[in-house]
């Protein structure tokens, strides 16, 4: 298939090398062009210019940091609603929020083109393997049309629905379900201190019966060991991904009271310095707030 | 072993069969009538009063339902504990209750632990339980043999036989918080035309493939909450322990807040004996879904 990929940051880069290894026609761009310096010896072609990438793709996809990003690359003269072939799609894979997701469907259908919103389960490490999850929604048959480049690009593809925005919702829910549960585990741990309880004791009593999962087992690790410098996700992150999620409640019209603790407390989080540091650290602000800090 | 069990409710009939089954000679006592009839048959002694259940005991086991029906016992262990015994409560109780409980016991010389329970009657009658336990470190000891019988693991809590509480509340907040959690999740993806199976198998294939999301996100996604394993009066019971062992120790808890005002609400509009997953239900109602 003829595809171009836009964003080669450390998920998009992952992501682009499994199509190509899948022996697909691929033509890359990013604001960096050295990113795509590793592409070219591959056997794929850098375009300099969006409207240069677009010409005679099938499929486009993007993995943008956030949406003023894909909106620029979809919007803007000789962005790809300028520049896509009729009845090409665009499949976003990057978590963006609801309403830019509306706006960028609106305008690729008023360009006769297509939109897929297709967000990733998955940090960089499964990207490279081809390990995602992918939440894919929008039209039945663009979404089964992108079914290949999916199947290369994850290890499973979930139907969210014909809107692309149904997509988003299932990501930003996920998202909310894992901040939740951080705060969740900061505030029991900061019970449990006080009455002092070695955090490990709770840690390995949650994590061996009703919360053995990942999140639990990860996050928690990092709050019982204060290794808030270890930077997977950081703070800010969290915060930009939480306003989504509280934009995309406010837009169905869905009070989300769990969802305002966590928001607040990566607020104060950032108001106290840790920004820049694993969201575990909201053990920390939580700490804080039982005075324990 | 002697040992007496005082309170012989579901979780207690498990645990007084594995007690039995390890050759523990066992004396027990339930404040109504009528629920020693299995344990009788496989070789249980039944005791008419509290101070009864005491006599001659090494171990004194309470598994009753909640603070009042503790206290309830409570006065007549302490006036017939005999010396060197340990009381050990293993009930789900406040943490104000047992630090009252232990300075009573600690007045009167004698040994108590604080040794609550993970795990629902079928896990009790299969020894499986995790027990968490709290107390001096010789009278800990002296349960041991016990503790091994009806659990699958034993975890030191600290110090204080409240210690031990603070831990199993703040378990049982947690899933609270991941019931309430997955309740608003799950009415923000309906909303946006989202079948609940697709969003249960997102979430459960990868971070959250854990009992807690497996089990209360199938409910949700079934809007299955008839056959109640565990009904929303005993999780606001739960909830209420947790913020108020909170509270005892300056330790502000916001999502408990949360859970708490759910499943009030759930509550007062008729779900009070509905499994506590219908927190989603509420959560739609507040969303205009319902």
């Amino acid at each position: 298939m003829k595809i171009g990929f836009i964003g080669l940051g450390r998920m998009g880069r992952g992501m682009a090398h499994r199509l190509l290894g899948g022996g697909h026609d691929l033509v890359v761009h990013d604001v960096v062009r050295a990113a795509g310096d590793d592409f070219v010896r591959a056997g794929g072609r850098f375009a300099d210019t969006v409207a240069d990438l677009c010409a005679g793709r099938e499929v486009v996809v993007t993995m943008l940091v956030e949406d003023a990003a894909v909106i620029d690359v979809a919007l803007r003269p000789g962005g790809l609603c300028d520049s896509l072939p009729k009845g090409a799609i665009h499949v976003a894979m990057g978590t963006y929020g609801v309403a830019a997701i509306r706006t960028l469907g609106a305008a690729h259908a008023k360009a006769g083109q297509v939109l897929v919103a297709a967000p990733v389960l998955g940090r960089p490490d499964l990207a490279a393997s081809g390990q995602l999850g992918i939440v894919a929604g929008g039209p039945e048959a663009a979404v089964r049309t992108c079914e290949p480049l999916l199947q290369l690009m994850g290890r499973k593809t979930f139907q969210a629905g014909e809107l692309p925005e149904s997509a988003t919702a299932i990501k930003l829910a996920n998202n909310m379900v894992l901040g939740c549960a951080m705060v969740a585990m900061a505030e029991s741990f900061s019970l449990v201190r006080r009455y002092d309880v070695s955090p490990r004791v709770f840690y390995e009593v949650i994590t061996e019966g009703l919360f053995s999962a990942p999140a639990y087992k990860g996050y928690g690790k990092t709050m019982v060991d204060e290794t808030y410098d270890n930077v997977g996700s950081p703070i800010t992150v969290g915060l930009k991904d939480a306003n989504l999620i509280v934009a995309a409640a406010d837009l169905a019209r869905v009070p989300m009271p769990s969802l305002n603790i966590y928001r607040d407390r990566l607020l104060g989080a950032v108001a106290h310095g840790d920004g820049d540091r694993d969201q575990a650290v909201l053990a920390r602000e939580q700490a804080r707030a039982a005075g324990l800090e | 072993m002697r040992i007496g069990l005082v309170g012989l409710g579901r979780m207690g009939q498990g645990m007084g069969a594995r007690l039995l089954s390890g050759g523990h000679e066992l004396l027990v006592y339930n404040r109504t009538a009528g629920k020693s009839g299995d344990l009788e048959k496989a070789g249980a002694m039944v005791a008419a009063t509290v101070a009864a259940a005491c006599k001659d005991r090494e171990i004194v086991i309470s598994m009753v339902a909640d603070d009042a029906a503790l206290n309830e016992v409570a006065a007549g262990i302490q006036a017939s504990l005999p010396n060197d015994a340990v009381h050990v409560s293993m009930g789900t109780h406040s943490a104000g209750a047992i630090k009252a409980l232990a300075a009573a016991h600690a007045e009167k010389g004698q040994a108590f632990v604080a040794a609550p329970v993970l795990g629902r009657p079928d896990a009790a009658a299969a020894g499986q339980l995790v027990i968490v336990a709290a107390g001096a470190p010789a009278a800990l000891k002296k349960c041991e043999p016990a503790f091994s019988l009806m659990g699958r693991k034993t975890v030191e809590a600290a110090a204080t036989p409240e210690s031990a509480l603070a831990i199993k509340l703040a378990n049982n907040f947690v899933l609270g918080c991941a019931i309430e959690t997955m309740a608003e999740a799950f009415s923000l993806v309906r909303k946006y035309g989202v079948n609940p199976q697709v969003f249960y198998e997102v979430m459960t294939e990868g971070l959250f493939a854990a009992p807690a999301y497996k089990v209360y996100g199938k409910l949700m996604a079934d809007a299955s909450f008839d056959k109640p394993g565990f009904t929303t009066r005993l999780g606001l019971k739960d909830i209420k322990l947790a913020l108020a062992a909170a509270e005892l120790v300056n330790v502000p808890l916001p999502s408990g807040s949360v859970v708490r005002d759910r499943l009030v609400g759930a509550i007062a509009h008729g779900d009070g004996d509905k499994d506590w997953a219908v927190l989603a239900r509420e959560q739609a109602r507040a969303c205009g879904l319902e």
